[in-house]
């Protein structure tokens, strides 16, 4: 390469100043000394003004550059507007979504720890046979209440006609005890029956009969005829069988 | 550009006003047509604005609004044919047809001939290479140092010297291949 080659490598940056000191150095000396040189130089800072013309690439309404700064800030304050606005819309949309999962939430978590509602029950009868179920009711406890009263309608009339088999003057009472006994269990089963109304008239004898035998099963097996005396004064003086009699001919 | 990030729009207004002329020039080596290139130009400043925050105080402030601008620049001319250079012949009839269109200047032969020069020489740096366009855009219209472009363009300061040394030379032989146009003055 020619020295004149080397220098026409050099001449651009040297026309932008983009050289070291020595190679400006060398270049410059080379220029005043070079024809040839001189006018490829020449040509290049030509080229160098002509891109620095400030006509270039420019449109000719100034109009343009006068207006845009302030068309542009006005761009970017409808931007900024629309950004706020779906700032503030999103905003307002997120608390509606918040408070809505917060609702689903809460009645999730009631449901969770409520107590599970009944299940529907299948209707054990039909509508229409709750009346026959009501009338075998009371025909149960129609005979309920007869079989109780029939009972203690035997008692009462065996404890008349007991004879005295214990030793000396005492009468042996220990079965009737014994039935008077089961005759109460008898009544403790009765009372749920007592409350259907064709037999609830006969609670109150019922229950009187009831503290009879609770008196007579603590009666000892073998009673003094005063003790024995005294209970069908009892008997009769409260006339517990002809009312016996007459409840049964009544629910029967 | 502090003050422009604070948001401050007369802060954003002054910077528009500083650099907009130079932004559009490094816009028009790629976007031919006028109206598409202050299209550009406007996307570029309102993108300025809206990503603001990401720009490096470190880095060259000027750099990165040219990088912005290029980057739409080549965008935009591939969206659009329009943006595609034509060859300096057809040019040259465009602009001699033009010329007969506009009013009379006061020396019509010096005017003409300064019109014409210069859009020839606008047609020869649309057709430089990519490379050495950037180079020359962002030296002589964007007014930055070859440091400040080899940032912009991620590459070595040699390769830009290099890429200017090219382009200068380029847009001579271009120019002197139509009918002696260095010689005009």
């Amino acid at each position: 390469m020619s020295d004149c080659d080397a220098i026409k490598e050099m001449l651009v940056l040297y026309a932008d100043g983009a050289l070291d000191p020595v190679e400006t150095r060398r270049a410059a000396e080379h220029l005043t000394g070079c024809h040839d040189c001189r006018a490829e130089w020449a040509q290049i800072v030509r080229i160098r003004e002509w891109l620095t013309d400030p006509e270039l690439f420019e449109p000719v309404q100034d109009l343009t550059w006068q207006l845009l700064p302030e068309k542009l800030a006005g761009r970017v304050a409808r931007l900024q507007s629309r950004r706020w606005t779906r700032l503030r819309f999103s905003k307002w949309a997120l608390s509606a979504a918040a408070l809505v999962a917060l609702a689903c939430g809460l009645i999730w978590t009631i449901r969770l720890r409520a107590p599970a509602p009944p299940a529907a029950q299948p209707a054990l009868v039909a509508p229409g046979n709750e009346a026959f179920l009501d009338k075998v009711r009371t025909v149960y406890a129609r005979e309920a209440t007869s079989r109780y009263l029939a009972g203690c309608q035997g008692l009462l009339l065996d404890l008349a006609c007991t004879e005295a088999k214990c030793n000396g003057d005492r009468y042996d009472v220990s079965l009737e005890v014994a039935r008077a006994r089961q005759l109460l269990e008898q009544k403790r089963m009765l009372d749920a029956e007592l409350s259907v109304p064709d037999v609830a008239r006969a609670k109150g004898l019922c229950d009187e009969l009831e503290r009879f035998l609770v008196h007579l099963s603590t009666a000892q097996t073998c009673e003094t005829p005063v003790a024995l005396h005294q209970m069908e004064s009892l008997i009769e003086k409260e006339q517990l069988l002809l009312r016996i009699k007459v409840l049964q001919s009544g629910i029967s | 550009m502090e003050q422009v990030r604070r948001g401050d729009m007369h802060a954003y207004q002054e910077l528009v006003r500083r650099y907009q002329k130079k932004v559009f020039r490094v816009i028009s080596t790629y976007v031919r047509d006028p109206e598409d290139a202050v299209e550009v130009l406007q996307d570029t400043l309102l993108k300025v604005y809206t990503a603001r925050s990401t720009w490096e105080g470190g880095f060259s402030f000027a750099g990165w609004l040219y990088r912005i601008a290029i980057n739409a620049s080549i965008d935009r001319c591939r969206k659009s044919d329009r943006g595609q250079t034509s060859s300096l012949e057809e040019m040259m009839e465009t602009q001699l047809h033009q010329s007969a269109t506009v009013g009379p200047p006061r020396d019509p032969l010096d005017k003409l001939r300064d019109r014409e020069r210069r859009r020839l020489l606008e047609g020869a740096v649309r057709r430089l290479p990519q490379r050495q366009r950037e180079v020359v855009s962002l030296r002589f219209f964007g007014d930055l140092k070859l440091e400040e472009i080899a940032a912009v363009l991620g590459c070595p300061l040699g390769t830009v010297k290099s890429n200017l040394h090219k382009a200068v030379i380029g847009l001579k032989g271009m120019l002197l291949a139509q009918k002696g146009v260095l010689n005009y003055e």
